[in-house]
């Protein structure tokens, strides 16, 4: 998997960059419009990271020159300006997703991994962690061949834990994935928990591995060895 | 009132006493001239009667007019002479009217005569009626004319005026190139329509620098907050950490969290304080509830709150979806942060108004605060002060009423379209 990262600032590219090298990707990165115009003519990518505020030019061009290019790369927008404009703009032009900063890595992990599923029709449509075989179509789990019935918020949850596997995600990360934006003045911990223990029951009953750690103070590990 | 009546009403005011004024004067002056006119009259006859006196043969008392009252009498006893105003009856009127006499006494062969003559000063006050009649004309004519000319001033005059005011009453930021105010042929007018485009373009020049400061502003604060916290996530997967350090690491994730929203909450308010939302068709408030009670249904659960929920006539709302999801999500958010234990939340919808109650203790601090930003009731909970704040300024861009009470324990607040 090869991703193109388009950010200015240098200190976030390399966050995002060593984040998702951690995960296996193949993270190339331009700094200003020149460069990523270049980039993102000559190679091609499974997904481009773009941020719309770019030094020489504007991060919507790229956008709109990679769909000219007829390029297969899902493009997700991360803009500081959340502004519904930009967003409505930014798809419109043919990105798949819009990410406001600041925002979490393991948020914009599940993102790409999401869309990477979304585009990549011909390859395996299921997710296998051992025991555990979701069907995101049909947002569906089994676990030993046998069928969990979950709620929504229990399958983003177990769905958001995978696509960050082995990573510390904090409790903040999950209620925003949870619940959005929203839930920014929501004291959702206790809550998150709530929902974590349901999960964590229906999974076992059926046999499962535990695999939630929790840290303490932090938050979650969804450790699969 | 208007202007033009205003002028109206103003120069009635001062031409009405002095056409009083006028018509006394006149009427003054014109009575001294007649009776200048009735006495000079009345000594020519007084001298003719003279001369009639000596052509007379014998003594005796001639009448000089038919009614008798002018006549030259022969007397013994001189009694005052000269004018004398005094009434006289007319047979012909049937009633008393006024008269000007001369008396006087002529000495002639030894004898002495009367010599009185009378005219009436009847034309006195036909004259004072007919003045009174020729101001009350005067004073119509004036009344009209002044209509007459008020209305085709304001019709051509202040016309460009007009103009003007309705440009500005229509006058919209956000559509600011439609607007220009038109050189005009008046002087003033045309000094008033440069000095207005000046200030428009003042104020539009400053819009936009505002919006690009907010936008900006924006900008420069969210990309390092997205640095620090992305660092903190990487910094999150180090296995070497000791729970001490963790807890710090949480709380400064936290505040992180905080300061976005703080920013994120300070940028959507100065949005909209800058109508730089757009209100695009009519919103259901009754689904916008609705799929905003089903978001946090989890969370009356986990927090044993009792929803009722009673949304029998749906509104429809001209506004920007956007500001109304986040006007009912602060609104219920803010019912449940500050509820009591096993409390409830009560939403009720109808006859264009919503009314959101929530059980729990009566506020700390006075009504007025409420929507004031950075105005919190209970600075223990988690709350950033500006959730009501947000709710206030939508309310007012969109020209709803919003009301708080607090009643039967019950926190109230309710919106009227």
């Amino acid at each position: 998997m090869k991703i193109l990262l388009i950010e200015d600032e240098p200190e976030l590219r390399k966050s995002i960059k060593q984040y998702l090298h951690q995960e296996g990707y193949v993270v190339e990165s331009a700094s200003d419009f020149v460069k990523a115009s270049e980039k993102a003519g000559v190679y091609d990518y499974d997904c481009v990271l773009v941020d719309i505020t770019l030094p020489k030019g504007s991060g919507l061009d790229i956008v709109k020159q990679l769909k000219e290019s007829g390029s297969k790369a899902g493009i997700i927008i991360i803009s500081a300006k959340n502004s519904s404009g930009d967003k409505i703009k930014g798809l419109d032009l043919g990105a798949d997703d819009y990410l406001a900063k600041p925002f979490d890595l393991a948020e914009l992990n599940s993102r790409i991994k999401a869309l990477i599923r979304r585009r990549n029709f011909d390859g395996n449509k299921s997710i296998v962690v051992n025991e555990i075989i979701i069907l995101p179509d049909q947002r569906q789990v089994t676990v030993n061949n046998e069928l969990v019935a979950l709620t929504a918020k229990e399958y983003d949850l177990l769905l958001f834990f995978i696509s960050n596997k082995n990573r510390v995600v904090s409790k903040n990360t999950i209620a925003e994935h949870l619940w959005g934006d929203d839930s920014d003045q929501m004291d959702s911990h206790d809550f998150i928990y709530v929902h974590l223990r349901n999960l964590r029951k229906k999974l076992m009953d059926k046999g499962c591995t535990d695999y939630v750690q929790t840290i303490y103070g932090i938050g979650y590990n969804f450790k699969v060895s | 009132m208007k202007l033009i009546s205003k002028t109206l009403i103003y120069y009635l005011l001062i031409s009405l006493p002095l056409l009083v004024i006028a018509g006394l004067l006149s009427y003054f002056l014109i009575k001294a001239e007649l009776r200048d006119g009735t006495d000079e009259t009345l000594m020519s006859e007084k001298v003719n009667a003279q001369k009639l006196i000596h052509s007379l043969k014998d003594s005796k008392t001639i009448y000089l007019s038919s009614d008798s009252l002018s006549n030259i009498k022969l007397i013994s006893g001189k009694l005052n002479s000269g004018f004398i105003d005094t009434l006289i009856y007319d047979q012909e009127e049937n009633e008393n009217v006024g008269a000007r006499m001369l008396r006087s006494y002529y000495d002639f062969n030894n004898n002495t005569y009367q010599i009185t003559v009378v005219k009436t000063t009847m034309e006195e006050e036909e004259l004072l009626e007919g003045i009174l009649a020729a101001f009350a004309l005067i004073i119509g004519f004036l009344i009209v004319s002044f209509v007459i000319v008020n209305w085709l001033l304001s019709k051509t005059l202040w016309n460009p005026f007009y103009k003007t005011l309705s440009e500005l009453n229509k006058y919209e930021i956000k559509n600011h190139e439609q607007h220009k105010f038109t050189p005009e042929k008046t002087l003033e007018f045309n000094q008033l329509n440069a000095a207005l485009n000046k200030m428009m373009e003042k104020i539009y020049s400053d819009y936009v620098q505002q919006k690009e400061f907010t936008e900006n502003a924006s900008h420069e604060m969210q990309t390092p907050l997205a640095v620090v916290k992305a660092n903190l996530s990487l910094l999150m997967q180090s296995p070497h950490l000791k729970e001490d350090e963790m807890n710090r690491l949480q709380i400064i994730e936290n505040t992180i969290k905080k300061l976005a929203s703080l920013n994120k909450a300070l940028i959507l308010l100065s949005k909209i304080e800058n109508n730089q939302f757009e209100e695009n068709g009519s919103i259901s408030i009754k689904q916008f509830t609705s799929k905003i009670t089903d978001n946090y249904i989890d969370l009356f659960q986990s927090k044993n709150i009792t929803l009722e929920l009673n949304l029998s006539e749906d509104v429809m709302v001209k506004m920007n979806p956007t500001l109304a999801e986040i006007l009912l999500t602060n609104l219920i958010q803010n019912a449940i942060r500050h509820n009591s234990e096993n409390g409830k939340i009560i939403i009720e919808l109808k006859e264009n108004q919503l009314t959101i109650s929530n059980s729990g203790e009566p506020l700390t601090v006075p009504k007025e605060h409420l929507f004031m930003r950075f105005k919190k009731n209970d600075a223990s909970k988690e709350s950033l002060g500006l959730g009501l704040a947000i709710v206030n300024s939508i309310c007012k861009l969109n020209n709803f009423k919003i009301d708080y009470s607090y009643k039967n324990a019950l926190h109230t607040f309710s919106i009227n379209f």
